[in-house]
């Protein structure tokens, strides 16, 4: 019996000394013990401070796909303009800009598109890229049995044409104004390599960019190199790049804290404050192209009058919205799109009034205001937005109540409606980023009368003869004055109509270690690395 | 016995059938449209209507069954409706590390667990059992997704000893089987404190310390040995309920395992992926209870099975 608790101490003090143990445990263990899972992987990236010039990438979920052809998914763009480019491409502002190609001309008619490329350009395969590789890569997007994301983007060009190895002549159906944005989206692909795998050509990226694909374990890690020919010299800087979805923001941000990541995206709001002024970390912010905003169903009572819809903008402070929602990260939304999209213009009026928004309620008949309901996703942040647009409602007398719905759910009930009068949706506290940064993009979809649910995304049922003309009419421009100005009177009758609560624009934030530089996240949300260079 | 587990190991094929008919039917009840979400908020209603038409969400429910189980049945999981991908090497890539953790949380769950317990009943009311019945309970009420970041927070960011996630060597599998197993300790720590209070109480007790026997022979091998039964009952309950927790956990240390692979085919409604899944749950629960039966007869010899 004596014996008794010496034995159980003994062995408890054990049991804690090969805990600790196992904590302190050197780095030369790390090769042993439990490494049957990371067998494909390389321990090097496990450390990314460590290593020079190899930086690792947190995002916060899932690539869908590396076909750059089919990804519809800012992740997955990001990642397939790592190791692939298109003829254009975009600048940090969304502009377009030459890539592969060295120069464009538009025909009068603007039907005509002859684009001069690049010469002495490679694709990681060792072909060369010309005139017809890139008739291959639109011939694919094309082809009606791939059914690709691009696809519709492409289904104005008639017919494109090689008449020499470095040209490249597109013949459109109708002329098309955000052409060049939509050939911005589509990477080139080696034809070679689409010849030879093309059903696999997402799990094997075969493209002209800075990056060379070396692996992807979906849901832990994309791994891509530094391609060793680029073509634009001194480029890239770094000798790869490891991206891995990280789905939890305090998980990421520890990442970025321990060195584990060089750079995170996005950086949760909430935590900006907690990193300020620490030393080694840096967060940029950037406007993105992502407005918020609620939709209010114009063919429903009582948003059916224009003055309801006023009223509802007056009422809601769109500062406090800013401070209290986004954390102070974020701004007006003073148009139909951002700032960062083509053809914006800016708009005035709708300052937090509540008197007016009295007085606008009692001339259309509703002085003491009326009950509706406001949907959103149930992801925390949108939860609050619609509680506040609530409470900022309730003081003009509006009693919303807020419905939060699973995204598939939600889509379902907006979407599953075949006739304006079978929609229940009354408002809708949500998001929109056009995907090319287009002004097409960012318009047609939502306030052309043809895009209705299930068509597209007119959830506002917005439907105004003029401005489904001026649609029609700034797409099929060829000035870009003139389109700019047709865009001007959209905004501008969009606004004075208020389909929508306009609510805000996104700040895109990341957070990067202070000695990386040069990975940017463009204000449509993908992360551009072609620059990165560790200081 | 062996006559006993084949049974047994049949009766799963008709069990797995009926699960495979409710997962089908529940997953196409929930709303939500995967070709709606794989094609992205500016798609078109064409576009649209293309991919069910090539996912085959077009057919008639019955006939999208019949296809699914005669691939099924030639060991054909199919494709991912989201990523295109194979859904057996989707699965093949992301078993082993949740299979790692588990296991591992287990084990330390199931040590942790019954040294305390054990060391509680032994040291009744005193305060070993004090120090043990606080740890338990505490373990038991702290919430796993807050416990992985306030490890991730001392032990990674703070002390630098752990990696915050992903599973690049044993040392990220630390941190998320401590989280994923806590719950369970705790679980185990009580139940096997009561188990070996009601065995310490038992005739034969008495008459091992009676006949001489020294302390340790009585606790560990009697004493522990019987009361391990409904302890084993508990553990294999709770390893069927890990991998419900391996959901969190995977999420907050970032491991690409099955857990995160069912919330990502969820958000998406990857059908393919989550039937594959849930029929894997749903034999391992299976296999798991069979374990479980055979090894009372393991641990208690007078327990038969009769087929």
């Amino acid at each position: 019996m004596k014996s008794k608790p010496k034995v159980w101490s003994m062995f408890m003090l054990l049991l804690i000394m090969a805990v600790v143990a196992a904590g302190c445990g050197n780095q030369a263990n790390n090769s042993a013990g439990n490494n049957t899972t990371a067998t494909s992987q390389p321990q090097e990236t496990g450390t990314a401070a460590g290593s020079d010039k190899d930086i690792v990438i947190a995002i916060n979920s899932n690539f869908m796909t590396l076909d750059p052809h089919n990804a519809s998914d800012t992740h997955s763009i990001s990642a397939a303009r790592t190791m692939y480019e298109g003829l254009m491409g975009f600048d940090e502002n969304m502009n377009v800009i030459p890539v592969l190609a060295t120069e464009h001309k538009i025909s009068e008619d603007g039907l005509v598109y002859t684009f001069t490329l690049q010469e002495n350009v490679k694709f990681h395969d060792g072909t060369d890229f010309n005139a017809e590789a890139v008739k291959a890569n639109i011939a694919r997007i094309q082809d009606e049995q791939n059914n690709l994301r691009l696809r519709k983007s492409f289904a104005k060009v008639a017919s494109v044409e090689t008449p020499d190895a470095k040209t490249v002549v597109f013949t459109l159906s109708e002329p098309y104004n955000a052409f060049l944005n939509k050939v911005a989206m589509a990477p080139m692909i080696s034809p070679k390599a689409l010849a030879e795998n093309s059903a696999d050509i997402m799990k094997s990226p075969v493209g002209t960019g800075p990056f060379m694909y070396k692996e992807w374990t979906q849901g832990d890690r994309l791994v891509v190199v530094k391609n060793p020919n680029y073509w634009q010299a001194g480029l890239p800087m770094v000798d790869s790049v490891t991206f891995r979805p990280v789905p939890e923001n305090g998980a990421r941000i520890a990442m970025l804290k321990t060195g584990e990541a060089d750079f995170i995206y996005p950086m949760p709001t909430e935590q900006v404050s907690e990193v300020e002024g620490q030393a080694d970390i840096i967060v940029d912010t950037t406007e993105s192209t992502i407005v918020r905003y609620v939709t209010l169903n114009t063919m429903k009572k009582p948003f059916d009058d224009v003055k309801v819809r006023q009223a509802i903008n007056y009422a809601i402070n769109k500062e406090a919205y800013i401070k209290v929602v986004k954390s102070g990260l974020g701004s007006k939304l003073d148009s139909t799109m951002s700032s960062k999209t083509q053809y914006y213009s800016q708009q005035t009026g709708y300052d937090y009034d509540v008197e007016k928004a009295k007085q606008l309620l009692a001339e259309a008949g509703y002085p003491d205001g009326f009950a509706t309901e406001i949907w959103g996703e149930n992801e925390s942040e949108t939860i609050k937005g619609m509680q506040f647009i609530q409470q900022q409602l309730a003081l003009v007398g509006i009693k919303v109540e807020v419905k939060s719905m699973e995204g598939g759910t939600l889509s379902d009930q907006i979407n599953s409606v075949q006739t304006p009068e079978e929609a229940k949706v009354q408002m809708w506290y949500v998001s929109w980023s056009p995907s090319s940064g287009d002004a097409d993009g960012a318009t047609r979809g939502l306030f052309s009368s043809e895009m209705f649910p299930p068509a597209g995304s007119n959830t506002a049922y917005y439907k105004n003869e003029n401005v489904d003309q001026w649609i029609a009419d700034a797409n099929k421009s060829t000035d870009s004055e003139e389109a700019k100005a047709i865009y001007a009177d959209i905004q501008k009758t969009i606004w004075e109509e208020a389909p929508w609560a306009f609510m805000g624009v996104d700040q895109i934030i990341s957070g990067k270690r202070s000695n990386l530089e040069g990975v940017k996240v463009f204000p449509d949300g993908s992360i551009n690395i072609l620059k990165a260079e560790v200081k | 016995m062996g006559r006993y587990a084949l049974q047994r190991l049949l009766g799963v094929i008709p069990l797995l059938f009926v699960v495979s008919v409710l997962v089908f039917m529940f997953l196409h009840l929930i709303p939500g449209d995967p070709a709606r979400l794989i094609a992205g908020q500016d798609a078109t209603l064409e576009e649209i209507m293309g991919i069910r038409q090539q996912l085959g969400l077009d057919l008639p429910l019955w006939k999208q069954y019949v296809h699914y189980m005669s691939n099924l049945l030639s060991g054909d999981l199919g494709n991912s409706i989201q990523s295109g991908l194979a859904v057996t090497d989707m699965l093949m890539s992301r078993v082993m590390p949740t299979l790692w953790l588990t296991f591992l949380s287990m084990a330390w769950a199931l040590l942790i667990g019954l040294l305390i317990g054990v060391v509680s009943a032994v040291y009744r009311n005193r305060w070993p059992d004090y120090v043990g019945t606080l740890a338990a309970i505490s373990g038991m009420s702290v919430p796993g997704f807050w416990l992985g970041l306030v490890l991730i927070q001392i032990f990674s960011v703070e002390l630098g000893w752990f990696p915050t996630g992903g599973v690049d060597t044993w040392k990220s599998y630390i941190l998320p089987s401590i989280t994923l197993g806590m719950g369970i300790m705790s679980m185990l720590a009580r139940y096997s404190r009561s188990s070996m209070l009601e065995t310490l109480r038992e005739d034969y007790i008495r008459t091992g310390r009676a006949k001489g026997m020294r302390e340790y022979v009585v606790i560990g091998r009697h004493a522990l040995r019987n009361s391990l039964i409904q302890v084993v009952t508990v553990a294999g309950l709770q390893f069927g309920f890990l991998l419900g927790g391996s959901v969190m956990v995977e999420t907050v240390f970032s491991i690409p395992g099955l857990g995160r692979l069912l919330v990502d085919s969820i958000l998406f409604r990857d059908y393919t992926v989550i039937q594959a899944l849930l029929l894997i749950f749903a034999t391992q629960f299976i296999l798991i209870n069979l374990i479980v039966d055979l090894l009372y007869g393991v641990l208690n010899p007078k327990i038969r099975y009769s087929s």
